[in-house]
């Protein structure tokens, strides 16, 4: 198991480095801002009363930008499980299924290692790439605030990266299941971006319109704090991301230990189907 | 019984959804034998190989590898068996020696890592060379090499020598008859006659996911067709050539030149040949497919005299 770790989070340093340090430079690019916008607060309180209702509900409580937490909510928190929520779409969905249908899972699963142990070793570095692109990300911001006025300290400066990572891990447990209950990886990360962007949408206008609250409780983005979190973290919702991270894992592991491995794209529908829709194609 | 075999299958079932790839196969591969597993494309051959390491799951039958039942204990099975796949993919991002010594961890560094680089000299793999840099060829001697690498006991190659120059072919057979004379035993599937002719002992077909016929493998080549063309200095009563058991006349051009199926030995149409004054004779080794259409139509006309 610690073999195909460890080889799986060494095939991640491109993502880890990739988006770690991009979001590290974005972030501490945008800390180093807040002094500026703080000084001309009234001219843009007056700008932001002028915004549509519908615009502002995607941003979170815009009056509030003017505390360090509303600020780092408004400029880089509320739209991270958007952007990161896309590499774990991606990346959820590829942990056994990209190596499937490339055809190279067929050759590390002839070796002695079992289908649970291959699973936990890609889950471990799943949760590790991710934890080290936020751990990379959260130092950029880490490096810059001291030097502002927001009075933060970097530890504080956890609470909402660690809300975002409960976030991603399930979003990436929901697309690892998608991969083993769908016919190919492609449609698995399809239907996960989807999701990811209707939730995304559901909660955002669920701000301004009172109707769409009780769907959106079903809604993982509801349950995300980011950087409200600065000021306490609601463990409830973090558990219960959790909870369902775990849910989808498990029920992947299960699909994973029953179905066949696929070689180049061969696959059938992992979910009950009536007969007339299922077709796979014949192989030697 | 299945105790002694390094593979058993009993009534072996598969299907994918309404394709039923293997429809009751029956096989016993004995312990220290080279085995090989013969049939067209989409007969069941990398179906039944993947069944073996439970790379997927028989509908009904009974599988022992090794004795061991593959569901019930894959890593065991895995831990003594070498792997070539038909359809083989390696991590492109890596060197051919850090994809090897990854491979060899998964297996606990069951390979002496001197017969690995003995193996890459013979095979004349460059061990330091990108993997997405490396010829189809080359990642096929990759793939027998990692199979090979930690001395198993069953080694099961799925058309080992696929894409491989005719060199390296025979440094393969080569190899693979090293590793029977170890104690190893081999099931490899094929579609090239002259390699399972040159190192198999006993032979399977499979035809329809279901296994045909096992025999071995000079049975096989002597029971089966071959076209012989010959070209006459006279003309000659080609009818008098058709007469001969197991001879059958395909056409004749002019009575000079005719070509003729013949099913078994050779022996009694040299004989009547030699009567004639001959300018040239041709002996055309039938393809796998004809011998498979051979037991085909056996078997179909065995079905219809029984009916």
């Amino acid at each position: 198991m610690f073999t195909n770790f460890w080889y799986s989070l060494g095939r991640s340093r491109g993502q880890i480095l990739g988006w770690g340090l991009a979001l590290a430079i974005l972030g501490g690019y945008m800390v180093g801002f807040y002094d500026t916008l703080a000084a001309q607060q009234e001219t843009l309180e007056q700008l932001l009363a002028s915004y549509p209702p519908e615009l502002m509900a995607f941003f979170g409580d815009m009056t509030e930008m003017f505390t360090p937490q509303g600020y780092l909510n408004v400029e880089f928190f509320s739209y991270m499980p958007l952007i990161l929520g896309i590499y774990a779409v991606l990346a959820g969905s590829g942990l056994l299924a990209g190596d499937e249908e490339s055809g190279s899972l067929d050759l590390v699963l002839a070796h002695p290692l079992s289908r649970t142990a291959l699973f936990l070793g890609r889950l471990a570095a799943f949760a590790t790439t991710t934890f080290l692109i936020l751990l990379v990300s959260w130092a950029g911001f880490a490096v810059v605030v001291p030097g502002t006025n927001m009075d933060l300290t970097p530890m504080e400066l956890l609470a909402p990266f660690l809300s975002l990572f409960v976030f991603l891990m399930l979003i990436g447990m929901v697309a690892l299941f998608l991969s083993m209950a769908l016919p190919s990886r492609r449609f698995a990360a399809m239907t996960g971006g989807m999701l990811l962007v209707a939730g995304f949408f559901l909660t955002s206008l669920a701000r301004i319109d009172e109707n769409l609250e009780t769907a959106a409780k079903y809604s993982p983005f509801n349950y995300y704090q980011g950087g409200e979190a600065i000021g306490g973290l609601e463990w409830s919702w973090i558990g219960g991301l959790l909870g369902f991270a775990a849910l989808f894992a498990l029920l992947a592991w299960w699909r994973f230990e029953r179905r066949d491995i696929r070689v180049g794209g061969e696959g059938g529908w992992g979910v009950p189907l009536p007969s007339f829709l299922k077709r796979r194609p014949a192989r030697s | 019984m299945e105790t002694t075999n390094a593979i058993y299958a009993q009534g072996l079932l598969k299907s994918y959804g309404r394709v039923q790839a293997l429809r009751g196969v029956d096989l016993e591969v004995r312990q220290g034998e080279i085995f090989g597993f013969l049939g067209p494309n989409g007969a069941g051959k990398t179906t039944t190989i993947r069944c073996l390491l439970d790379l997927i799951r028989p509908n009904g039958g009974t599988l022992r590898v090794l004795g061991i039942d593959p569901q019930a204990n894959p890593v065991v099975i895995r831990r003594r068996v070498g792997y070539l796949p038909g359809e083989l993919r390696f991590d492109e991002g890596m060197t051919v020696e850090s994809a090897l010594r990854y491979l060899n961890k998964l297996r606990g560094g069951q390979a002496d890592w001197s017969h690995v680089l003995s193996l890459a000299e013979r095979l004349d793999l460059n061990l330091k060379m990108a993997i997405r840099n490396l010829s189809k060829g080359n990642k096929q001697k990759m793939g027998v090499l990692q199979a090979l690498m930690h001395r198993p006991e069953l080694l099961l190659l799925d058309e080992p020598t696929f894409g491989l120059d005719p060199l390296v072919q025979q440094e393969v057979l080569r190899m693979v008859a090293e590793a029977r004379e170890a104690g190893a035993t081999i099931f490899f599937s094929s579609h090239i006659l002259s390699e399972v002719q040159e190192i198999a002992d006993r032979v399977g077909i499979i035809r329809l996911g279901k296994v045909v016929e096992v025999a071995e493998t000079a049975t096989l080549i002597n029971r089966s067709l071959r076209r012989v063309r010959v070209h006459f200095k006279q003309r000659v009563a080609s009818q008098a050539l058709a007469q001969i058991p197991g001879v059958s006349l395909l056409t004749q051009d002019d009575g000079l030149s005719v070509t003729l199926q013949v099913e078994g030995e050779m022996d009694a149409l040299i004989k009547q040949i030699a009567a004639y004054p001959v300018v040239d004779m041709e002996t055309e080794r039938p393809s796998l497919e004809e011998i498979f259409l051979a037991y085909y139509e056996q078997e179909r006309v065995k079905v219809n005299s029984n009916h």
